[in-house]
């Protein structure tokens, strides 16, 4: 699979990712990690945040519309 | 998780609202019937509106700010707004020590915050004619009859909690309704029997409330308010942990 937006640029680079939202393939220069928090636990005992995280890989263009909402 | 202090402020604030909604309608439904002629003692005001329906009504009071209590605060304290509950979680190895006195603290001083406010939210007669729903067993009830109503009531109330919160099984995101109109049930039933505790500190804030407003003196019955939701609540978190234990 190839980078959408590197194709749109006219350019051929391999891709390394995919948007979660979109499906969008994505090379290094054009995916965006983000860090999910992870919560365990709930009523009726108190909620613990966990040392670890949800890596989420999104595009430009997803990453900035969740961004706005 | 949020510090033990913001954690007991949410116990405080979900306990005062307990109370000042919950109590209240108690009360207020008193107020409503003052003056009134009850067809018998055992009939003090309370269902001359609608029958059962007054006990309904007072108990979705009741079951509704439950609800939204847990909808609000269960992810960061627990939602306890009990001390019936966190005792019985801490009896269990659920829940610590420490926890579970500061949140016994904050809901017995929430209980009474939400008294105080009902009292200066309507004035003298939610005290002297509501007695700001403060809880004593009913004519011709004896203290015992009182107390294994509130044991029977305290038992179904933590069962509900146990299978459909604590359990990993359960499915998430009901319990909030599920206890709700569980407490509403049971207060519908035992209302007026022991008038529906299942609660220590729900009982303590009208209790204080009223001796320092000069409301009716009820301290003489408030170990059954104590004694009965406590050993309920206990009761049903060991026997719900035998009875899902596989063989």
């Amino acid at each position: 699979m190839k980078c959408y937006i590197c194709a749109e640029q006219g350019k051929d680079t391999d891709a390394v990712a995919i948007c979660i939202v979109c499906g969008m393939g994505l090379c290094m220069n054009h995916a965006i990690r983000e860090e999910e928090e992870l919560w365990e636990g709930g009523y009726p005992f108190p909620s613990k945040k966990v040392s670890k995280t949800l890596p989420r890989i999104l595009c430009p263009a997803c990453y900035e519309a969740i961004k706005k909402e | 998780m949020v510090s033990l202090l913001k954690r007991s402020a949410a116990e405080f604030i979900g306990t005062m609202l307990l109370v000042f909604f919950g109590a209240g309608a108690a009360a207020m439904t008193l107020m409503l019937v003052e003056g009134e002629e009850t067809p018998n003692t055992f009939n003090i005001g309370i269902g001359l509106l609608g029958g059962l329906g007054d006990w309904l009504a007072i108990g979705l009071a009741f079951g509704i700010t439950v609800m939204a209590v847990i909808y609000t605060f269960g992810r960061v304290s627990g939602a306890h707004i009990n001390p019936a509950v966190s005792v019985a979680l801490w009896a269990k190895g659920l829940f610590p020590s420490t926890d579970m006195v500061a949140y016994v603290v904050a809901q017995l001083f929430g209980a009474l915050a939400g008294s105080l406010a009902f009292a200066f939210s309507v004035g003298p007669e939610a005290v002297l004619v509501g007695g700001l729903g403060a809880t004593a067993p009913f004519t011709g009830i004896t203290v015992w009859e009182a107390l294994l109503a509130e044991i029977i009531g305290t038992f179904l109330l933590m069962l509900v909690i146990m299978g459909a919160a604590v359990d990993e099984k359960a499915t998430p995101g009901f319990a909030g309704i599920a206890i709700g109109l569980t407490v509403a049930g049971i207060i519908t039933t035992i209302g007026n029997i022991s008038g529906a505790s299942i609660n220590p500190a729900r009982s303590f804030g009208p209790m204080i409330a009223d001796l320092v407003l000069g409301g009716p003196n009820v301290v003489g019955v408030y170990w059954i308010y104590i004694v009965g939701p406590i050993a309920g609540a206990m009761i049903a978190a060991f026997l719900y942990s035998w009875i899902v234990k596989e063989d």
